[in-house]
C-alpha cells in the first residue's frame, strides 16, 4: 500500500517536473536557447586554441579558425588577449562584443517577458565604443585592452537585446 | 526582376568588400563593416521606394542576407584578383608563423598532412597566383560569416528605420 502511494507521488512529481519543463522551454525560450547555443559555439570557436591549448584538435584547427575569424577581425597581436598561453582569434573589443551578447542571451532565458527598449539606449551603448575607437585611432591615448573589452561588452549586450527584440516582436506580430 | 530589390545590396555589398580589403580600415572597423552595409542597404531601399510603410522582418532579412552574399562575391573576387596580381597574400605571408605555432602541438603525422595541404596552397599561389582549394575555402567562410553578419545588420537597420519613422511594427 505504502509502496503504491510512494510510486504515485513519484509519478506526480515527474508530471509536475515535466509540466514545469515544458512551460520553461516554450517556443520563445527555445528560440533564445538556440541563439545562446549559437553564441556559445561562436565564442568557443574564437577561444578554441586557448581553451584546448596543446591538444591535437587545437593544432589541426588552428590555421582554419585563424583564417575564418580573420574575416571578422584584424587579429592584431597587441590588441588581442592572451589566454592560457595562446592568443584568442579576435581582438579585445570583439571578444567583449561577443561575450556581451552571450551574457545577454543567457540572461534572456530567465526574463521571458516582452522587452521594450528605447532606441536611445542603443546609441548610448555605441558612444563609449566610438569614443574609444576614435581616441585610440587619433592617438589621444594608447589602446587599452580592458577598456576596449568593457566598451565592447556593453555594446554587445545591448545590441543582442535589440536584435532579439526585433526578431521576436516581428515574428509574433507584437509592437514595441 | 525588380532591380530595386537587388541594387542596394549590390552597392552596399561592393562597398563592404572594398572596405574589407583596404589596409588599415579593418584595424578599427573590425566586424562592423558587413553589418553596417546591411543597415545601409535597407536604408537605401527605404529611400528609393519613398515608402512610409514599416519594414517587415522578412525584407530586413532579405536585404541583409543579399548584402552578405554580394559582399562575399566581391570580397572573394577582389582577394583572388589581388592574389593573382601579387602572387602572394596574407595567407602565404603568415604561413611560416602558422607553421611555427602548429609545430608546438607535436601532432606528428597529422601535422605533416595539415602543413603539406597548406604548403601546397601556398606554392600554388606563389607559382600560379591561384589556388582552387584556397579560393573555395575563403568563398565558403566568407559566405557563412558575411551572410550572418549581413542579416544581423539588416535586422538592426529595420529597427532603426521603423523607430525613426515612428511606425509601430
Amino acid at each position: 500500500m505504502e509502496a503504491a502511494q510512494l510510486h504515485n507521488s513519484t509519478e506526480e512529481k515527474k508530471g509536475e517536473l515535466f509540466l514545469y519543463l515544458s512551460d520553461f522551454i516554450s517556443r520563445k525560450r527555445a528560440f533564445r536557447i538556440f541563439l545562446m547555443a549559437s553564441l556559445i559555439l561562436w565564442c568557443l570557436g574564437f577561444s578554441f586554441d586557448s581553451l584546448f591549448h596543446g591538444t591535437v584538435a587545437a593544432g589541426i584547427t588552428y590555421p582554419f579558425l585563424k583564417k575564418i575569424f580573420h574575416i571578422v577581425c584584424h587579429q592584431l597581436d597587441e590588441k588581442t588577449f592572451n589566454v592560457n598561453g595562446a592568443k584568442l582569434f579576435v581582438c579585445a573589443r570583439c571578444t567583449g562584443i561577443y561575450l556581451g551578447a552571450l551574457i545577454a542571451s543567457l540572461a534572456s532565458l530567465f526574463y521571458i517577458k516582452k522587452i521594450s527598449l528605447n532606441i536611445k539606449l542603443l546609441y548610448i551603448s555605441m558612444i563609449p565604443m566610438l569614443i574609444d575607437v576614435g581616441a585610440t585611432t587619433f592617438k589621444i591615448y594608447s589602446y587599452s585592452k580592458p577598456l576596449a573589452f568593457a566598451t565592447g561588452l556593453f555594446f554587445g549586450s545591448v545590441v543582442f537585446v535589440y536584435i532579439l527584440t526585433a526578431i521576436e516582436n516581428n515574428f509574433t506580430g507584437n509592437s514595441y | 526582376m525588380n532591380q530595386n530589390k537587388f541594387l542596394p545590396p549590390l552597392v552596399c555589398g561592393f562597398g563592404a568588400a572594398v572596405l574589407t580589403i583596404v589596409p588599415g580600415i579593418k584595424s578599427f572597423s573590425c566586424c562592423m563593416i558587413v553589418p553596417l552595409a546591411g543597415v545601409l542597404s535597407i536604408y537605401l531601399d527605404h529611400k528609393i521606394n519613398k515608402t512610409s510603410l514599416p519594414i517587415g522582418i522578412k525584407s530586413a532579412i532579405w536585404f541583409g542576407f543579399m548584402t552578405g552574399i554580394f559582399a562575399t562575391l566581391f570580397t572573394t573576387s577582389l582577394d583572388v584578383l589581388l592574389t593573382y596580381l601579387a602572387r602572394t597574400n596574407d595567407f602565404v605571408q603568415a604561413l611560416p608563423q602558422t607553421e611555427a605555432i602548429v609545430r608546438h602541438y607535436k601532432l606528428n603525422g597529422m601535422l605533416d598532412q595539415t602543413m603539406s595541404m597548406l604548403k601546397q596552397m601556398s606554392v600554388d599561389i606563389t607559382t600560379n597566383g591561384f589556388s582552387a582549394f584556397y579560393t573555395a575555402g575563403i568563398l565558403f567562410s566568407n559566405f557563412i560569416i558575411n551572410t550572418i553578419f549581413g542579416t544581423l545588420g539588416g535586422i538592426l537597420g529595420m529597427t532603426f528605420i521603423n523607430k525613426r519613422t515612428k511606425v509601430k511594427i
